[in-house]
């Protein structure tokens, strides 16, 4: 189709459809959805007014995707059946293309229009389950289903390339794959239509310029609005983007629709106490957030009902995330794209790391304050898994609902819902209290599930410091002068006096050098007995005398039939270098026959290889990664301690942050 | 605090395991003492400063 200038049907406005691939505009004088047909054109109904969702975009935007120019050239706001709505934006590129801009909770995400390749069998969508795979579609990577549900075409502007038609509704479901890949199926056509692409960032887009600065003012600051119930003041933080706020005042659960508050129902008193107040406004990594709701939740876990606290975090530019406060541990959350995570039976990997499952339970919201993106209200259910790999903990969140066709009551309600995948980094109380400029917070004694072990750097300085001990090692053995025999002789010394009798012997004078360790040997061909020798190592000169025993003593014989020996015939001793000078050797001998002569030969040996020294080094650097290693092992059993599934007995986590 | 003390106890720890590799210390290096003037004086050879008694035997 071409451009076409024409009047609008509905109040005679000049209407322009500037693309050619456009089959909707609306008119910017009465907001009716003009469709052109073959012959002329349509009047499909107005459309409601947008709501303001406080989008970095706006119609006639440009950026670039893949290097082709592109213009935002539509917008229609659709309904989601659980509450709230999305944008999705027109693309019109340079070259022809037609993209769809899906924006929805301050993601964004680009796709186009695929066929569905010959042959393959997209499931309908009764048939969808979630985290279902759906194979078979023209992408490089496997996607699957992270949610289902149904849409209504609420509002619109600018030019639509699709009938468009006022409170039309269709189904649809989102799919998730890995880097970032995302993909819509589009039940309103049989078979659906299929939209491909990817979650992208403005950047990624080119858009630098984002809304202009007036806009900017008006929709990031909190908005003062009066209670419906009680008048009280109210203050929304993220007023484009909430969807519930609990009165301060009053307790009640309002409905927050288009800036319009409803009346919901009126809440107890909530028992549950924020820690860190709702308004207050933390230095975290990603920048500043504020603190736009709390909420309590608990599991029932063996018939014990678990608390925790978990906060929303709010920036307009960063998005949502979440603090969760539990057992006096805290985590800072982010979501993560459901495809991006593999699972397995026992395990998830996501961006190349595993984790652990650690719990599996049903989490039950039980009290609210503040304001919340979606229709939350105490009751809301989901199931809860946690994996850990600490010091990250990613959390899956199913949310199932049962909704009946608007068009026909009749029908069996249809079960709808999403899967949302979180990861969760642990954070200590000094961490928070610093960012939060807080101060007082317990501390736990407990071990968090993703609790990092703070003293693995200990393994890393312990490797480090075994390699460099062993380098030396190796160094000085290259560097230490050949093994030099100073002294060498076999000795017999005449028969004992008696039992307790000794014999001495003194060796002529020889030289020994400094710096050189020594090693006496003494050797003696005894059988079944023993020969003892205390040397000394007498330095002529100085007088320094160095002592060292000589133990020789070998048995052996035969006991049922096997032979056994016990001992040695020879001995040795090492000491240390002496100074320089003259030496003499005295032996001081006695043995078990004494009524016999003995023979010994002793041989002094200087810059001898001697590992001992080494080997004490060794076990002197062990001592404390060994007392930690049993550390560690107590501090992940106290960890998986409280784990359904129980089984921490190998420590994978290996981050560390000291 | 705990890192520094044991990057400082390994450093030490090697350093000592250097510094004895180059001087020919050895850690099982026995007693070291020193004759008497008098007995090196009337020689050594003949005086009683050394062992007595039953010194070993299995």
């Amino acid at each position: 189709m071409s451009v076409l200038v024409a009047n609008c049907p509905s109040c005679g406005a000049p209407v322009e459809f500037k693309s050619g691939q456009s089959i909707v505009v609306i008119c910017e004088y009465c907001r009716s959805a003009i469709a052109r047909t073959d012959r002329d054109l349509k009047d499909l109904g107005k459309v409601a007014e947008l709501v303001e969702t406080g989008s970095p975009l706006d119609i006639g935007l440009r950026g670039k995707w893949k290097d082709v120019p592109f213009e935002l050239t539509g917008r229609a706001q659709l309904g989601h059946e659980m509450g709230g709505q999305w944008d999705e934006w027109y693309a019109t590129f340079a070259n022809g293309w037609l993209g769809w801009l899906a924006e929805a909770q301050g993601r964004f995400y680009i796709t186009f229009q695929y066929p569905i390749p010959e042959g393959v069998q997209v499931p309908s969508f009764d048939q969808l389950q979630l985290g279902q795979p759906v194979p078979g579609l023209p992408w490089p990577t496997p996607l699957m289903v992270a949610e289902t549900g149904r849409a209504t075409a609420l509002g619109a502007k600018g030019e639509i390339p699709y009938l468009l038609t006022p409170g039309d509704t269709y189904y649809y479901a989102d799919l998730s794959g890995v880097n970032k890949a995302f993909g819509t199926l589009d039940y309103n056509e049989s078979p659906p239509l299929l939209f491909l692409g990817q979650q992208v960032t403005l950047a990624d887009l080119g858009i630098t310029t984002t809304r202009a600065p007036e806009r900017e003012a008006k929709h990031i600051g909190a908005a003062q609005v009066s209670c419906p119930q009680c008048a009280g003041p109210l203050e929304l933080r993220a007023p484009d983007k909430t969807e519930r706020v609990t009165c301060p005042n009053c307790n009640s659960l309002l409905d927050v629709n288009q800036g319009q508050l409803q009346f919901l129902k009126a809440l107890q008193k909530p028992w549950f106490q924020p820690v860190i107040p709702i308004g207050t406004v933390g230095d975290v990594p990603e920048g500043k957030m504020t603190i736009i709701g709390a909420m309590a939740r608990s599991v029932t876990i063996e018939g014990t009902q678990y608390f925790w606290g978990e906060y929303l975090l709010y920036n307009p530019q960063i998005g949502f995330r979440w603090l969760v406060h539990s057992d006096d541990q805290w985590n800072y959350v982010q979501a993560v794209p459901p495809g991006e995570v593999e699972e397995s039976t026992k395990s998830v990997s996501y961006r190349g790391k595993r984790y652990k499952i650690f719990q599996d339970a049903q989490a039950r919201v039980e009290c609210v304050l503040g304001e919340f993106y979606w229709k939350v209200e105490a009751g809301e259910q989901v199931r809860g898994v946690d994996y850990v790999a600490p010091p990250y903990m990613l959390s899956k969140e199913v949310s199932t609902v049962y909704v009946s066709d608007p068009k026909d009551a009749s029908k069996t309600k249809r079960a709808t819902g999403e899967i949302n995948w979180s990861l969760g980094t642990y954070i200590t109380v000094p961490q928070v209290e610093k960012a939060f400029s807080v101060s007082g917070l317990s501390r736990s004694s407990n071990v968090a599930p993703n609790q990092p072990y703070k003293h693995w750097w200990i393994y890393k300085y312990w490797l480090a410091f075994i390699l460099i001990a062993l380098v030396t090692g190796f160094l000085t053995l290259v560097a230490t002068p050949s093994t030099k025999e100073v002294f060498s002789q076999t000795i017999t010394l005449d028969p004992l006096p008696n039992e307790d009798g000794t014999q001495v012997f003194f060796s002529q004078p020889f030289e020994l050098a400094a710096r050189g360790n020594l090693e006496v040997v003494g050797e003696s061909p005894v059988q079944n007995t023993w020969v003892y020798l205390e040397g000394d190592l007498i330095n002529d000169e100085t007088g320094v005398v160095q002592s060292f025993p000589i133990d020789i003593s070998y048995y052996q014989g035969v006991e049922d039939g096997e032979s056994w020996s016990e001992g040695e015939q020879n001995d040795s001793a090492y000491m240390s270098a002496m100074p320089a000078g003259r030496y003499v050797l005295r032996l001081e001998g006695q043995w078990e026959k004494w009524q016999q002569p003995a023979t010994v030969t002793v041989k002094l040996e200087q810059n001898v290889i001697h590992g001992l020294n080494l080997l004490v080094a060794l076990i002197v650097l062990s001592i404390a990664p060994v007392v930690m290693v049993i550390y560690h092992i107590r501090f992940e059993r106290r960890r998986w301690s409280e784990s359904m599934f129980g089984g921490g007995d190998d420590s994978d986590d290996g981050d560390n942050d000291d | 605090m705990l890192k520094a003390l044991y990057i400082i106890f390994g450093v030490g720890v090697i350093s000592a395991y250097t510094v004895a590799s180059m001087l020919g210390w050895e850690i099982s290096g026995g007693s070291r003492r020193q004759l008497p003037p008098d007995a090196r004086q009337n020689g050594y050879r003949s005086f009683h400063f050394w062992h007595y008694g039953l010194h070993g035997g299995k």
